[in-house]
């Protein structure tokens, strides 16, 4: 038995590496893809344009304008009127317009309220509130010069907040997703389309190990593509850390493939065609991915799509390889990560393994 | 006039693969041109040409328009009509038979008249689709389908048309009612009809023949001018071991004169007397024993009363039927008469409906009861199904490693079928990079890997060249010989019966025929070949 | 230009559409797409998990604590455990936060003596940290400078007056919804063109336009038309989910958003029929226009960040694509309302206008009506 799903292993192997288009597509996905979403992707503001008009003549204005510094701001630009200072912004000229008013000065020296206006452009949300928060702090450091109080402030596991490590990881884990639901659907498919699916069925195996080799085979690619991944493009590449177990994170990512593989295995056992195959597979994927806590923090979801996540197997791999890579989490206290991942995972090959095996 | 001449017109592929080199012919108003080869010799290559839809060069020339490229033949498509090869091809699946004829109509911008009107039910009638308009291609039968691309074909009443092997897959009546409408076009619209095939019974049906080997246009003429032609090689079977001789089961070919009765030639011998002078060698086929005895009971599948449903349609009704020790069955009925529909429930690839199977002496009730009998049991599909991305040889390691086969056992197995079956040569090859009929030979070698008593084949041989599928039938019939195996096979080419040991008909789901080959010639004396039984079979159960 | 044959094809390709139920495709993928995402992604962070170890005990401390708890941008949880248990929450991912205030926080505080507050922050996801490093220092000094007038320090106080222009409330609804809707009108109508051609190519209908008189102007409007109009009411089944599901304002002209659309539509159905005359397989094809659409279209369609702060390549990048014209356009007729009085809107109208006609050219000039060789 053993040696009949070894050759049936091996032959999903050879197929595999025989089309070269599927291989493309894999190495794309574990190298290039990973690499310019994670070079590509920037959240934190770069080269945010400030226009600014001074009534006061200078002085402090000037001194508050003079931390506005790159990378993050392009150097702020005067403008001779508010009106001309609107305009811009209507025109996403410039980002942010801050208006030091007559009495900002003169107020600032009595010690009374000086306030400064500061127009957002908020169709950029994400960068207007990290610019307003930028200039909140450039200018509370003006004011907290007289209290005594320093804030002593740790980043934990990515110190230099760095982003691109950060893109990468996440692309990487929904390419893993992608392709584990992916690859064992079309290999099933695609018996079904070149017409040896009844060849399969008459072959004088127990089909349970047909099924179980034949995904297994392709676990066996994602988990090569992943160590591709994460030797070449994370850790040579991006610098990622690596603060907590590799073992753990291959376990994490062998037992998350076969869960996926179970979703593959259900739509194989529906569709006829590789398109139909290629249409389900993204209207099945697109909610996991987005479930998943990928893009945003579970908990800062809407109540009912956070109740939602709760199935979503992505959520736990996710949780789980974000730990494992940064914060370093000890192999206990992974468990519920790995209960999740486990748990959905065997309901769904299960689930996936009995619709398939209907067919046999 | 409107006539075609074609101007040594030649197309090469990419990578100088030649498809059809310096073809020449002229055709009048009305005639009949048939293109018959082998697969793969350079009848589409040319069709192609001639529908202005691929690069050539040379020159064609059709009435006043001459043309040299598809840009230059733009002008003449609205009198061409063309169809290419594949079972309904150019159908869409989800569309109505109506649909389909208003599409092609509007396609071609015909005043949707009272005219047009009583042309449509005219070749609905013609196609006998009048009952089935409001029938989606998807869910009509093969025959139904390439009759329907036809009529598409046709409804903007065509000056010329090419029809790239119209019946090939299709069952002798539709193919019989295909021409028919072909005969009726032409003589009402002068049409030049250009039609490539397979089957040589039809070139009988056709004014002029040219004869493709070597991606060239070999001979024409008539039928009678190129069966004369050979009339001189073609003798009653006697032996005769000179190079210049071939010996086929019923016939013996030979280039110099022999002193033995001569044989009413047909067009297939033209195509062994030519490889014959061509000094081809045909590969020599043979088999050996068995590796391992088995026992096999007398009776090797008994079926009692077998039926399969799909909603409402009966695709096969209580079929009773038999196949000894050492038999070979031919199973021959139309398209959608239930061949395929009743071998795959002998497979278990659709369960049954009702009635009793007992394969090998063991009756089958449930999967479990089939799994022991799986390692006894071959079976090659219509589309000779293997895995495209594998070569010959890992093709069938793989089968062997998965019907357990101890490796070296199954590698030397391996080389000993590629020496017999004369696929040697291409044991590295990839399976879209074999000649249809290596492709074949090899599909049964997969099939046997595992020594089975007993063989399903379902139309194995559509769309095979003439020496191929002779060479087919000797290595089933060397099976028989040799391995005692029993084989049931499917085919559309009725002078394939000769081979049978007996022929089960069937039409539509129902039995109506089951006896040896003689006793089908002793009940119709009047019928030379087979194809004549078959028809009136048919004729008689309607 | 033929009518009659025009005719012919789009009628089969509706019903073509409907009897696959790709027709079920065309509209469930933007919708699925444009209420998950605009529910899904958050900019803003709250709720943010913030422990708070409080080793003073004091009324000023207190004061902070309540101060944190009444923040919408934390959870906060006041526990006295060590500092090394609570890091260990954090890197069970259970806390994305812990601030220490230290003892004799408020003793040293009124006799105006230096205070180190300790915070720890989850870097993990980088952009979020900061953003809670950026509120919690807020807070902390939000709180005392309220407090300073009752001590002896003196401060100068400069208070920000924040002006957010068209997106007040600083919604993310706002600055995302209208953003999905140039990513989904570019992907979703150039898969389906993009199968459009490719599937008679594998299938072998393709022979009945190679072997017909059709011209090829006409056989490519008639191929399109049924994608055109499936998508044009798209562009009003969105307008609706995000005035209406996601109360997103409308400010602008709804004639310049709808002919707009229609225009980005045609842009994408041309992506789509370039890769569709190029490739052979659906399959192929189906994989290469999600390649070129899906992450071009998310990353420059400006709802991640805007064009003008990006990095010299992909701000060049960002003008190769079509999406950041349409968004400029479409942000403005949701949340400003310029329209057609900005000079840089009818650039764009004409720059997208460029851009469907050199497509539709290309597309044509690739289309060969013979077998490939």
């Amino acid at each position: 038995m053993i040696k009949v799903f070894l050759s049936i292993v091996t032959k999903e192997l050879l197929d595999f590496l025989r089309s070269w288009g599927l291989v493309v597509l894999v190495l794309y996905s574990f190298t290039l893809d990973v690499y310019i979403a994670g070079g590509g992707m920037q959240i934190e503001p770069r080269n945010v344009s400030v226009g600014y008009v001074d009534y006061t003549g200078g002085g402090i204005s000037q001194k508050i304008l003079s931390h506005l510094h790159e990378p993050e701001f392009l150097t702020p630009k005067m403008f001779l009127s508010q009106r001309e200072l609107s305009k811009a912004i209507f025109n996403k000229e410039i980002m942010v317009g801050i208006i030091f008013d007559q009495e900002f000065e003169k107020n600032y020296r009595n010690k009374k309220e000086a306030t400064i206006d500061v127009l957002l452009d908020a169709t950029a949300a994400s960068q207007s509130f990290t610019t307003l928060s930028y200039l909140q702090n450039i200018v509370l450091n003006f004011s907290k010069l007289n209290i005594p109080i320093d804030i002593d402030i740790h980043k934990l596991f990515n110190p230099n907040s760095d982003e691109h490590s950060f893109m990468a990881l996440s692309e990487l884990l929904s390419v893993i997703t992608m392709l584990s639901i992916l690859l064992p659907a079309i290999v099933f498919v695609r018996e079904k389309e070149e017409g040896t699916w009844d060849i399969m069925l008459l072959m004088p195996i127990n089909p349970k190990i047909t099924i179980l080799a034949k995904s297994f085979s392709q676990v066996i690619i994602i988990v090569a593509g992943v160590m591709i991944t994460v030797g070449l493009v994370l850790f040579n590449g991006f610098n990622l850390p690596m603060n907590g177990s590799f073992l753990a994170f291959l376990l994490l990512t062998f037992f998350y493939a076969f869960t996926s593989a179970g979703i593959g295995l259900f739509i194989a056992s529906v569709s006829k065609s590789m398109m139909q195959t290629a249409q389900l597979s993204m209207l099945i994927m697109m909610p996991l991915i987005f479930l998943s806590g990928a893009w945003t923090p579970v908990y800062a979801m809407h109540p009912i799509l956070e109740k939602l996540s709760l199935l979503s197997p992505l959520r736990y791999y996710i949780e789980g390889c974000e730990s494992i890579f940064f914060r370093g989490t000890d192999f206990v206290d992974l468990w519920h990560y790995f209960a999740g991942v486990l748990i959905l995972g065997s309901i769904l090959y299960w689930y996936g393994f009995r619709k398939i095996g209907k067919l046999f | 006039m409107a006539n075609l001449n074609v101007n040594s017109v030649t197309v090469i592929y990419k990578g100088n693969r030649i498809g059809i080199k310096d073809a020449s012919f002229k055709a009048e108003e009305g005639e009949i041109v048939g293109f018959i080869g082998a697969d793969g010799t350079g009848k589409s290559s040319l069709m192609h040409a001639i529908s202005g839809i691929i690069k050539f060069k040379g020159e064609i020339s059709f009435g006043k328009y001459v043309y040299h490229s598809p840009k230059e033949a733009e002008k003449v498509k609205k009198y061409i009509g063309f169809m290419p090869q594949g079972l309904g091809l150019i159908l869409y699946d989800r569309l109505t038979v109506e649909e389909h004829l208003d599409f092609f109509a509007n396609v071609r911008n015909i005043k949707m008249d009272k005219n047009f009107k009583t042309y449509k039910q005219k070749l609905l009638h013609m196609a006998g689709l009048s009952r089935f308009t409001e029938r989606e291609a998807e869910h009509l039968s093969g025959g139904m389908r390439q009759k329907l691309s036809l009529i598409c074909t046709l409804i903007h009443r065509p000056r010329l048309l090419l029809l790239d092997e119209p019946t090939t897959g299709v069952d002798p009546l539709s193919r019989l009612e295909l021409w028919e409408i072909l005969d009726n076009i032409r003589k009402e619209e002068g049409t030049i009809i250009i039609v490539s095939t397979a089957y040589m019974q039809e070139a009988s049906k056709m004014d002029r023949l040219l004869l493709f080997d070597d991606n060239r246009i070999m001979a024409s003429g008539t039928s009678k001018q190129l069966t004369d032609s050979v009339r001189n090689y073609v003798y009653k079977k006697t032996p005769c071991k000179d190079t210049d001789c071939l010996e086929l089961h019923n016939v013996t070919y030979s280039l110099k004169p022999l002193n033995s009765e001569h044989k009413d030639p047909t067009l297939e011998d033209i195509f062994f007397i030519n490889a014959l002078k061509n000094r081809k060698k045909l590969t020599e086929i043979s088999v050996s024993k068995r590796e391992r005895r088995l026992e096999i009971p007398p009776i090797v599948m008994e079926a009692k009363g077998l039926t399969k449903k799909f909603g409402d349609f009966v695709a096969d009704d209580k079929i009773d039927m038999e196949l000894k020790r050492n038999e070979i069955l031919g199973l021959f009925g139309a398209n959608g008469a239930g061949k395929t529909t009743f071998i795959k429930m002998l497979l278990g690839l659709y369960p049954i409906d009702e009635g009793e199977l007992t394969l090998l002496s063991q009756p089958i009730r449930s999967g479990r009861d089939r799994r022991k009998l799986k390692s006894k049991i071959g079976y090659v599909s219509q589309h000779f199904a293997l895995y495209k991305n594998m070569s010959v040889r890992e093709n069938l390691i793989y089968f062997a490693s998965i019907h357990q086969i101890p490796a070296s056992e199954a590698l030397r197995r391996i080389e000993r079928y590629g020496k017999e079956l004369g696929f040697s040569d291409y044991l590295d090859a990839m399976p879209k990079d074999l000649p249809l009929g290596i492709n074949q030979r090899f599909s049964i070698a997969a099939a046997i890997i595992h020594e089975p008593v007993v063989l399903f084949l379902d139309e194995p041989t559509s769309g095979i060249d003439v020496i191929a599928r002779h060479q087919f039938w000797q290595l089933l019939k060397l099976l028989k010989e040799q391995w005692g195996i029993s084989i049931l096979i499917t085919t559309h080419y009725m002078s394939e019966a000769e081979y049978c040991d007996r022929v089960v008909l069937l039409k539509e789901g129902k039995k109506i025929a089951d006896d040896t080959v003689e006793n089908f010639y002793k009940k119709h004396p009047e019928a030379s070949n087979f194809e004549e039984i078959f028809l009136e079979y048919y004729r008689e159960a309607n | 230009m033929n009518i009659g044959v025009i005719k012919a094809y789009i009628l089969k390709e509706f019903k073509e559409l409907i009897r696959t139920r790709m027709i079920f495709i065309v509209y469930a993928i933007p919708i699925i797409v444009i209420v998950l995402f605009g529910y899904g992604i958050k900019l803003d962070v709250t709720h943010s998990r913030v422990l708070i170890i409080d080793n003073d005990q004091s009324k000023l401390s207190r004061e902070l604590i309540e101060k944190f708890k009444h923040s919408k941008y934390f959870n906060a949880t006041e526990l006295n455990i060590s500092e090394s248990k609570a890091l260990k929450l954090i890197k069970q991912a259970k806390k994305d936060a812990v601030i220490i205030i230290p003892n004799s926080f408020e003793k040293r505080l009124i006799k105006n003596q230096k205070v180190n507050i300790g915070v720890f922050i989850d870097g993990s996801f980088p952009n979020r940290a900061r953003t809670i490093e950026n509120y919690i220092e807020g807070v902390i000094i939000d709180d005392l400078q309220s407090y300073a007038p009752k001590t002896s320090i003196s401060t100068n106080v400069i208070n920000i007056n924040p002006r957010s222009l068209f997106n007040q409330a600083m919604r993310d609804e706002d600055a995302i919804v209208p953003g999905l809707i140039g990513f989904v009108l570019l992907v979703a109508p150039a898969v389906l063109s993009a199968l459009l051609i490719v599937k008679e190519k594998e299938e072998g209908t393709i022979f009945n336009f190679y072997a017909s008189p059709i011209s090829k102007e006409d056989f490519l409007i008639a191929k399109l038309t049924p994608p055109f109009i499936l998508h044009s009411l798209n562009i009003f089944i969105l307008f609706l989910i995000a005035v209406y599901l996601f109360n997103v304002p409308f400010r602008g002209s709804f004639t310049l958003y709808w002919f707009s659309s229609e225009l980005y539509i045609l842009i994408s159905l041309a992506i789509g029929l370039l890769v569709s005359v190029v490739t052979r397989s659906q399959i192929v094809a189906l994989v290469l226009t999600v390649v070129i659409t899906v992450l071009p279209g998310f990353l420059y369609s400006g709802m991640i960040m805007p064009i003008s702060s990006m990095s010299q390549e992909s701000y060049i990048e960002a003008h190769m694509f079509p999406v950041m014209y349409y968004n400029h356009i479409i942000y403005d007729t949701f949340l400003i309302g310029e329209g057609l009085n900005s000079r840089k809107i009818i650039l764009y109208l004409i720059i997208l206008t460029i851009y469907a006609s050199v497509l539709f050219i290309l597309g044509r000039l690739f289309l060969k009506k013979e077998l490939k060789k």
